[in-house]
């Protein structure tokens, strides 16, 4: 049990990282609005961005900016891989509320409860 | 030199998206005839593709002159080509058929556009954080072109699929992270070495395989990760649901097979027994649970949905077997069901815009009023149950083939079963087609002039179903002749 | 739709009106800089953004968009992806590879640089358009 306690102290970018996909996948399930669906998206998203950075961490080391006589470097590609991956996050938000925007338009309403029967009587 | 147009058939459809939106300041319908332009010349730099893969083999661009393990690499084998070859030709089909049918607008050729870059991209690329990157692209655009109908559900239609497929990008994500942190490389080939360094059985490795799956499930839309289909199918315009329908689904199961063929080698299969079981059986609870839910519909466009989920569980269970002849099987049904469901929503938009007809008790007497659509959506639909000797036969029967050399013959029976729960939902629709009471069912959409939207069905989407029913038959001999060439035997390496 | 009050604030404008400059200024710096230090074309694109930002938060999105001209931003957009691609495809014939920035005759360094200009532009251009789209309330699609 100690084992479990002790990685559970020195890792806790892990503890956050699977707490942060909890809280996203559970907004997107419960919320009613749909803007906070796409928040719970955002979070979720956030949670694995954070889990690639922390396994780029290193202690003691330097930048990835080769100098003369420099100490141990930080791989590059995780930081790289996220700045990516955070362009991707914004263009799928920005469509997001995009279609959102047309939705209020047609239908006058947010509500997931209310679109279904809205759409329904169509 | 060949090997440099691999990037730079990604970039001609990317370059040519940004012309119509800068033309929609001085001309409006500009969109379709630059789509024109630039696909024809993809559909050439394939063509020469194509020809260098028969020369040399396998091809490979290092992007940046960086050097294999540390850049990014394009790389095209025998599982690739077919897949590249179908969608520089689908691309150019569906081009025809939205000429008329479709939205012309500017902006809708310019998401044409990159929606083709994004697919050419997820073929060309060997490496996992560029395939991510080619999934998310493709997916963006997919989800703005349903977004492009009329009215407010395909909005929503839309938003649903956003959610659904981002959550399967980022669960792949986690994958390669995982796998990443495990080996230290992205590259494709150099992960597959170090996967096998690592050790098959190790945790990490069998996570990332997990999450990378369950993402790449959600693209394809396999049985119970589905949801999104039908609605998102249902409500696009008939033109886009074709093209999304053909290829987005296809691509995505291609870099499935990718990922699980070529970097978690089948030796990774075979060190977890219980993963394969795992892969099998998803894939055949999918093809039963299409085919089930297929023939309870009654809308024409959800029960082409539904049996699109079916048919990529029969190529999740080819995959899942993972010898050179369920794999080839597996390629030769994802050929052939890109170009018949896609033939088959442009009849169903024809039956639509020309006679306003789109639910199933309403296609009562159809072949009578539009014989050679009919006909040709007989014959596209015959295919789908697998009658040979078209393209849907030959796959299904290397499937099956591959399984009874692997010693599962129990799959061979699951897919013979689909045979006969495909004939359940598709001998209903071609017996109203023909057999049906002439006249009495159709809507009451005004019919004088063209049923839905004003649109008028040209020659030229009449022959281009007839031309794809016609292409599925001949494809099926032609398929069993090229399985030499695409020496999957070496894309596996057995 | 619900029309949004705008309130005219002496303070905001004068505010605006003094950094807007800077703020553009550490744009450009933070786009320039992308390979020595945090920044590169991404940032330094919405950092930009964020000076067409304040100022319509200040004046008014109307009369922004009057002002940033709808052609200047698509000219932004489209230019920065056409001639990205023209940097991408112009190295095939020099070195063989795509993007292959090492063979051409240019020093390596202004080469990076204006592909992380390039960069810049098309995110500046396309978070603008979007900003500019989704506050009228999105008219057409």
């Amino acid at each position: 049990m100690t084992g479990i306690a002790e990685s559970l102290l020195t890792q806790y970018y892990h503890v956050v990282f699977v707490l942060l996909l909890g809280i996203g996948v559970y907004t997107m399930i419960d919320a009613k609005n749909l803007v906070k669906k796409i928040i719970g998206l955002n979070v979720f998203q956030v949670s694995v961005f954070l889990f690639l950075v922390s396994s780029g961490y290193l202690e003691g080391a330097e930048p990835a900016i080769v100098k003369d006589g420099g100490g141990p470097y930080v791989n590059p590609l995780p930081h790289v891989l996220i700045l990516t991956a955070i362009v991707v996050g914004v263009s799928l938000t920005a469509l997001a509320l995009a279609l959102v925007v047309r939705v209020y338009q047609e239908y006058g309403t947010l509500d997931e409860e209310h679109l279904q029967e809205v759409m329904s009587d169509d | 030199m060949t090997d440099a147009l691999l990037g730079v058939v990604i970039a001609v459809p990317v370059l040519a998206s940004v012309v119509p939106l800068i033309a929609s300041f001085w001309r409006d319908k500009i969109g379709w005839y630059v789509a024109l332009i630039a696909l024809s010349v993809n559909a050439f730099i394939v063509a020469s593709i194509v020809r260098g893969f028969l020369n040399e083999g396998r091809l490979s661009h290092e992007v940046g002159g960086v050097s294999v393990p540390y850049g990014i690499e394009l790389a095209l084998d025998g599982l690739s080509v077919p897949i590249l070859v179908l969608v520089a030709l689908v691309s150019l089909g569906t081009l025809v058929y939205t000429r008329n049918a479709g939205p012309r607008s500017n902006s809708f050729y310019s998401g044409y556009l990159l929606l083709t870059a994004g697919l050419i991209g997820v073929t060309v690329t060997g490496d996992v954080f560029n395939l991510y990157v080619f999934i998310e692209i493709t997916g963006l655009t997919a989800y703005a072109l349903i977004a492009s109908g009329d009215d407010g559900r395909s909005a929503y239609a839309a938003l649903k699929y956003l959610i659904a497929g981002t959550v399967g990008a980022s669960l792949y994500l986690i994958g390669i992270a995982y796998a990443f942190v495990a080996t230290g490389t992205l590259n494709m080939a150099d992960l597959s070495a170090r996967l096998a360094e690592v050790g098959h059985s190790d945790t990490l490795v069998l996570t990332s395989f997990a999450f990378v799956v369950a993402g790449l499930g959600v693209k394809v839309a396999l049985f119970p990760l589905h949801t999104w289909q039908p609605d998102a199918y249902s409500s696009a315009p008939y033109g886009v649901a074709a093209y999304v329908s053909a290829l987005v689904s296809t691509v995505s199961a291609y870099a499935l097979g990718r990922l699980v063929l070529t970097v978690y080698t089948p030796e990774f299969l075979v060190s977890n027994p219980v993963v394969s079981s795992a892969l099998v059986y998803f894939g055949a609870l999918s093809i039963v649970a299409g085919s089930v839910l297929a023939v309870l519909q009654t809308d024409v466009r959800r029960l082409l949905a539904y049996s699109s989920v079916s048919q990529f569980g029969l190529v999740v269970v080819a995959f899942g077997i993972a010898n050179p002849t369920s794999v080839f099987g597996g390629v030769v049904t994802l050929f052939g069901h890109a170009v018949v469901k896609g033939s088959l929503f442009f009849a169903a938009g024809i039956f639509a815009y020309r006679l306003g007809v789109t639910r199933l008790d309403e296609y009562e007497g159809l072949a009578r009023k539009m014989p050679y659509t009919g006909a040709a959506f007989a014959v596209l639909a015959l295919t789908l149950v697998g009658v040979p000797p078209a393209v849907g036969f030959v796959g299904k029967w290397y499937v099956a083939l591959g399984a009874v050399r692997a010693g599962e013959t129990s799959v061979a029976v699951v897919i013979f079963a689909s045979t006969l729960l495909t004939l359940m939902y598709v001998a209903r629709l071609v017996d109203r087609m023909y057999y049906g009471a002439a006249g009495t069912g159709t809507s009451e959409t005004a019919v004088a002039d063209g049923g839905t939207g004003g649109v008028c069905v040209t020659y030229g989407m009449v022959a281009l179903v007839v031309l794809a029913a016609i292409a599925v038959v001949v494809l099926g001999p032609v398929a069993s002749a090229v399985q030499e060439t695409l020496a999957l035997g070496e894309v596996l390496g057995t | 739709m619900i029309p949004r009050p705008y309130f005219e604030s002496p303070i905001v404008m004068t505010t605006v009106r003094l950094v807007a400059p800077f703020a553009l200024t550490y744009g450009i710096f933070v786009t320039l800089h992308g390979a020595g230090s945090p920044g590169g074309g991404f940032q330094g694109g919405v950092v930009i953004t964020s000076v067409v930002i304040m100022i319509a938060f200040a004046f008014g999105v109307g009369p922004t968009l009057d002002w940033t001209d709808e052609r200047v931003v698509a000219g932004l957009f489209g230019g920065g992806v056409l001639a990205f691609g023209a940097v991408t495809l112009i190295t095939v014939p020099f070195g063989g590879s795509l993007l292959r920035v090492d063979a051409l005759p240019i020093p390596t360094k202004y080469a990076i640089e204006a592909v992380e200009v390039f960069i810049g532009a098309i995110v500046a251009g396309v978070v603008t358009s979007l900003f500019f789209l989704l506050s009228e309330g999105g008219e057409e699609e």
